[in-house]
C-alpha cells in the first residue's frame, strides 16, 4: 500500500488512527504491529512470511548476543545475523546481477532466478542489522518484547521507503511515549505536505521524464528538461515520502530522524550528503565507514574507505552497474574535496552551488538510466551543440506547460517558503493571520490531492524499488 | 495548544473520515456518463481474491471509481492544472478559443501505416478488379485550426496527407482541410457541426463528378449539447447547440443496419439517442458497422460506398441526394473480410473518409 492512495488516505488510515487510539497503553504497539503487517501484505502477499521470519531471526540473534558470556560467541551470532539479513538481501535483489555478470566474463548462459523484490527488504535489512550491531556493541540492550522488537521494524510509516529509523534513536518511544493534540496536528501538518510534494509536485514533473523517453522530437532542450525533471522528482518523491513518514510518526507519538535537509542549498558535495537522504549517509558512515577504520589509518586508508563505502551506497540503490557508477561518481567527488576542492568551494560559494546543482544533475542523469549505453546517450545529448537542435516543438510546448510547476518546485526546493512563514509568524497579525491560513492550506492540499489521486494520474513512488 | 493545531486537527479528521463514511454508505455508480465508462465496482473478498492479490488490486480500482462526488474531484484537479499550476493541457485536454480539444500528437507512424494497409488490403480484394471510382479525403481534427492559434502541439498534417496520398495514389485525393475552419467545429467535442457542412458536401459532391443542388432546412435539437470532451476534460464551458439538416429527399431515405448481422430498421436521425449518452450519435445512430442508405427519389441509379468514421455519420444526409444508395461501412466494427456478405462492389463511387483522429490511431478491427 503506499500512502498516496485512496485506501490507504480514507480506509487503512482512519481506522488504525481510531484503533490505536482506543487500545490501553500496552496494546498500542501490538495495533501498530498488526496494522503494519496489514501495510505490509496489501502490496507483497506471499513474501510477507518472509518478512515475519526476518523480524522474528533479528529478534532471537539480538536476545542471543546479549546473552552471550563470550565475546567469541557473540561474535559468532552477530555473524550469523549480518550473514542471514545481507544474505537474504542479496540473495533476493542481486543473485540475478552476478549471474548476468558472470555469463557475461565466462561466457556461460546460467539462467536467470528472475525473483520478485520483497517491498522494502534494503530498508528493514539495515533496522535490524543496526539493531544487532547496537546490541553487540552494547549501545543498546537487547528488547525482550517480540511485539516491540516487531512494531519497531514493522512500523509502517517508516516500513518501505524509510528513513532507515535506528533502534537507538527510538528504543524508549517505543515503551514509552507521548501523545497530545498538538503533536497529532503538526504529524498531520508534516503528513499533508509530504503528500503534496509527493502527488502534487513529483509526480506531476516526473510526467516529462515519460514523455522525454517516448518522444521522436528530441533536443538539447529537452534532454536538460529531463534531467532537472528528474532530479527534482527524486528530491521530492523521497522527501515527501520521508515528510510523510514523520508525519505518521508523530501521530502515533514517535519522533522519527530528518532525512532531508535542503540538499539543494548545498555549496559542496560533502554538504548535500549530509542534507540528502541522511538516515542511510549516517548508517553507512557509522556501520561501515567507521567499521573500517574511517580516517583512523591514515589518509590512504581512508579514500580508499571512502570508494568502498560509496560504491556499496550505490549498490545499495539498485543492482545495475550504474547505479555503482553513481557511487563512484560521489566518491571521486568526495575525494577531490576532501584534497582541498571543499576549502577552495568555502570561500567562492557561488561556483560551488553551481558546481553542486550541476553534478546532482549529472549524478541523477546516470542514476536514472536504464543501462550504461543510455547514461552515455543522455549525457551525450545535453551537449550535442551541432549535432541536435536546441529546441525542439515538444520541448517548448512542454517547458511552457510545467514552466510554474518548475518555478514552484525550485523554490520549494530551497527554505524559502519555511523562511517565509517563519518571518510571518513572528508579528502579532501575522501570526494571526496564520491561525486562520494554515488550516486552510492543508484541508486545500488534502482536497486537491484528492482529486489528482481521484482523477487517476502518474502515482509511482521512485524508491520502493530499492 | 495552538487553536490552528486544534482547527487542523478537527478539519482533516472530518474531511477524512466523512469521505471515507460516504463511500462505505453510498451505493456504487454503474457507469459513468460524464467519462462513458463502466465503472469498478466492490471487488469480491475471498481469500483466493487476497493471496493472488487481485482483490487489493481491484478494491483500489474501485475506490477510486466510486469515490464520493469523483465527478466534482475530477473538476477540481482539472480546474487546478489549469488555473493554479497554468498547464497548457491536463490529461492531453486542453480549453482554448472558447473550445474544447484533446492533443493529437505525435503523428503516429505505425498506426498511419496500419491504416494504409487496411485501405491496401481493401482495395486489392475488392476494389482493383472492378470499375469502382476510388476517392479519399480525410477530415482535420480541430487541433489542425485549434493549436496553432493556442501554441498547442500537433501532429504533423502534412506528413500525414502525404504519406496518404503517396502510399494510396489508385485514390483520388480530395482535399477539404481548406473548407473547414474552427468554427465548424462544436465546442465541447471533437465533431463537426452538420449544419456547416453544407458548402463541403456540395463541394466533395461535385469532385465526385455529382451534381450538388439541394437545400436544406434547418432544425435546432431542443437540448443543450454536451459532446465527449465536455465530461472528459471536466472543465465547465457553456453548452453547444446541436442542429440538423433535413429535406425532402432526407425524410424519404430509408435506412437498414446491419448491426447484428441481420437487416433491420435503421433511422437518419435516431432522436432516441439525442437524449442518450452521446448526442451526437443521433446522426446514422451513432456505431454501426454497415448501414445502408436507400434513396427512392434519386433520379441516379448511382451508388456510393464510404469506409468511414463517425465523422460520416453527420456529412452522409447532405450527400445522398442524387444517390440512389450509399452504403457505409465502419471497420472499426466489422470484418473486411466479411464485407462481401453485404456488398457487391461494382461501378460505384468508393469514398474513404477518415479523419485525422482515427487514421493516428486505428482504422480497423
Amino acid at each position: 500500500m503506499i500512502f498516496s492512495s485512496i485506501p490507504f488516505l480514507f480506509y487503512f488510515l482512519p481506522i488504525t488512527v481510531l484503533l490505536y487510539f482506543i487500545s490501553p497503553k500496552k496494546l498500542k504497539n501490538a495495533v501498530i504491529l498488526l496494522a503494519s503487517m496489514v501495510f505490509y501484505a496489501w502490496g507483497e502477499q506471499k513474501l510477507t512470511i518472509l518478512f515475519a521470519g526476518s523480524i522474528l531471526l533479528g529478534w532471537i540473534f539480538g536476545l542471543l548476543i546479549e546473552k552471550a558470556n563470550k565475546t567469541k560467541l557473540r561474535k559468532v551470532f552477530l555473524c550469523f545475523s549480518v550473514l542471514v539479513n545481507l544474505g537474504l538481501l542479496v540473495y533476493f535483489k542481486y543473485t540475478d546481477f552476478f549471474i548476468m555478470n558472470f555469463n557475461k566474463v565466462f561466457g556461460l548462459s546460467i539462467p536467470l532466478l528472475r525473483l520478485t523484490l520483497p517491498i522494502g527488504i534494503s530498508f528493514y535489512t539495515f533496522q535490524i542489522l543496526s539493531y544487532t550491531i547496537d546490541v553487540y556493541r552494547g549501545d543498546v540492550p537487547a528488547q525482550k518484547n517480540l511485539v516491540n522488537f516487531a512494531a519497531y521494524v514493522s512500523s509502517f510509516p517508516q516500513l518501505i521507503a524509510g528513513p532507515i529509523v535506528r533502534y537507538s534513536d527510538i528504543a524508549k518511544q517505543l515503551e514509552n511515549r507521548t501523545h497530545s493534540i498538538d503533536k497529532i496536528s503538526r504529524g498531520i501538518k508534516r503528513f499533508l505536505l509530504g503528500l503534496g510534494k509527493k502527488v502534487l509536485i513529483a509526480n506531476t514533473i516526473g510526467e516529462i521524464c515519460t514523455l522525454f523517453r517516448e518522444s521522436n522530437d528530441i533536443s538539447i532542450l529537452y534532454y536538460w528538461m529531463y534531467a532537472i525533471s528528474f532530479t527534482l522528482q527524486i528530491y521530492f518523491d523521497f522527501s515527501g515520502y520521508s515528510d510523510m513518514a514523520i508525519g505518521l510518526g508523530k501521530i502515533f507519538g514517535f519522533d522519527f530522524i530528518e532525512n532531508f535537509n535542503y540538499p539543494y542549498i548545498s555549496g559542496s558535495i560533502t554538504e548535500f550528503w549530509r542534507r540528502w537522504h541522511i538516515s542511510l549517509g549516517s548508517w553507512f558512515r557509522d556501520y561501515v565507514y567507521i567499521s573500517l577504520g574511517g580516517n583512523r589509518k591514515g589518509k590512504g586508508r581512508q579514500l580508499f574507505n571512502i570508494f568502498i563505502v560509496w560504491m556499496l551506497t550505490g549498490f545499495w540503490h539498485g543492482a545495475a552497474w550504474n547505479f555503482i557508477l553513481w557511487g563512484l561518481f560521489y566518491a571521486i567527488l568526495l575525494t577531490v574535496e576532501k584534497l582541498g576542492f571543499k576549502k577552495w568551494l568555502s570561500k567562492h560559494r557561488l561556483v560551488g552551488h553551481l558546481y553542486v546543482i550541476l553534478a546532482v544533475i549529472f549524478g541523477f542523469v546516470l542514476f536514472n538510466a536504464n543501462d550504461l549505453s543510455q547514461v552515455a546517450g543522455d549525457i551525450s545529448g545535453m551537449f550535442a551543440f551541432g549535432r541536435l537542435s536546441f529546441v525542439s516543438n515538444e520541448s517548448l510546448y512542454y517547458l511552457r506547460s510545467y514552466a510554474v510547476l518548475f518555478i514552484l518546485a525550485i523554490i520549494g526546493a530551497t527554505p524559502i517558503p519555511k523562511t517565509i512563514v517563519a518571518s510571518v509568524s513572528k508579528n502579532k497579525v501575522g501570526n494571526t493571520i496564520l491561525t486562520v491560513a494554515e488550516p486552510i492550506a492543508l484541508i486545500a492540499i488534502l482536497l486537491l490531492v484528492t482529486s489528482y489521486l481521484v482523477d487517476g494520474s502518474f502515482n509511482p513512488f521512485l524508491y520502493f524499488r530499492f | 495548544m495552538k487553536i490552528k493545531n486544534i482547527i487542523t486537527l478537527i478539519l482533516v479528521s472530518l474531511v477524512i473520515v466523512g469521505f471515507s463514511l460516504a463511500q462505505i454508505i453510498m451505493s456504487p455508480e454503474q457507469y459513468s456518463m460524464t467519462e462513458r465508462r463502466v465503472l469498478a465496482q466492490r471487488p469480491e473478498l475471498s481469500a483466493e481474491q487476497i493471496l493472488s492479490g487481485k482483490f487489493m488490486s481491484q478494491f483500489e480500482e474501485y475506490t477510486l471509481d466510486q469515490f464520493p462526488m469523483r465527478d466534482t474531484f475530477r473538476s477540481i484537479k482539472a480546474n487546478a492544472s489549469r488555473s493554479i499550476f497554468m498547464r497548457k493541457d491536463n490529461n492531453g485536454f486542453y480549453y482554448a478559443k472558447g473550445h474544447l480539444s484533446k492533443l493529437e500528437y505525435p503523428l503516429n507512424d505505425v498506426k498511419i501505416e496500419n491504416s494504409i494497409s487496411k485501405i491496401d488490403e481493401i482495395y486489392k480484394k475488392y476494389l482493383s478488379k472492378t470499375d469502382c471510382k476510388m476517392y479519399l479525403s480525410i477530415i482535420p481534427d480541430k487541433n489542425y485550426f485549434l493549436a496553432p492559434q493556442s501554441n498547442h502541439i500537433a501532429m504533423d498534417y502534412d506528413l500525414l496527407k502525404n504519406k496518404m496520398c503517396d502510399n494510396l495514389r489508385y485514390l483520388e485525393y480530395i482535399d477539404i482541410f481548406d473548407k473547414l475552419s474552427l468554427d465548424d467545429y462544436y465546442h465541447t467535442d471533437q465533431h463537426w457541426k452538420q449544419e456547416n457542412l453544407k458548402e463541403l458536401s456540395q463541394y466533395l459532391l461535385t469532385s465526385m463528378g455529382m451534381p450538388a443542388d439541394q437545400t436544406f432546412k434547418e432544425n435546432l435539437l431542443e437540448k443543450p449539447f454536451y459532446g465527449t470532451y465536455y465530461g472528459q476534460a471536466s472543465l465547465n464551458i457553456q453548452s453547444d447547440e446541436m442542429h440538423y439538416l433535413t429535406n425532402d429527399t432526407i425524410d424519404s431515405c430509408a435506412v437498414t443496419s446491419y448491426s447484428t448481422g441481420l437487416p433491420k430498421q435503421g433511422f437518419i436521425y435516431d432522436f432516441n439517442k439525442a437524449n442518450g449518452k452521446d448526442p451526437y450519435e443521433m446522426f446514422l445512430s451513432g456505431s454501426e458497422p454497415l448501414l445502408v442508405i436507400e434513396n427512392p427519389s434519386s433520379a441516379s441509379n448511382r451508388e456510393l460506398v464510404i469506409f468511414r468514421d463517425s465523422f460520416a455519420s453527420s456529412l452522409t444526409p447532405l450527400i445522398i441526394s442524387n444517390y440512389s444508395k450509399i452504403t457505409l461501412i465502419d471497420l472499426r466494427y466489422i470484418q473486411s473480410s466479411i464485407l462481401d456478405n453485404f456488398v457487391n462492389f461494382s461501378n460505384q463511387d468508393v469514398l474513404f473518409l477518415y479523419s485525422t483522429l482515427v487514421l493516428n490511431n486505428n482504422i480497423s478491427m
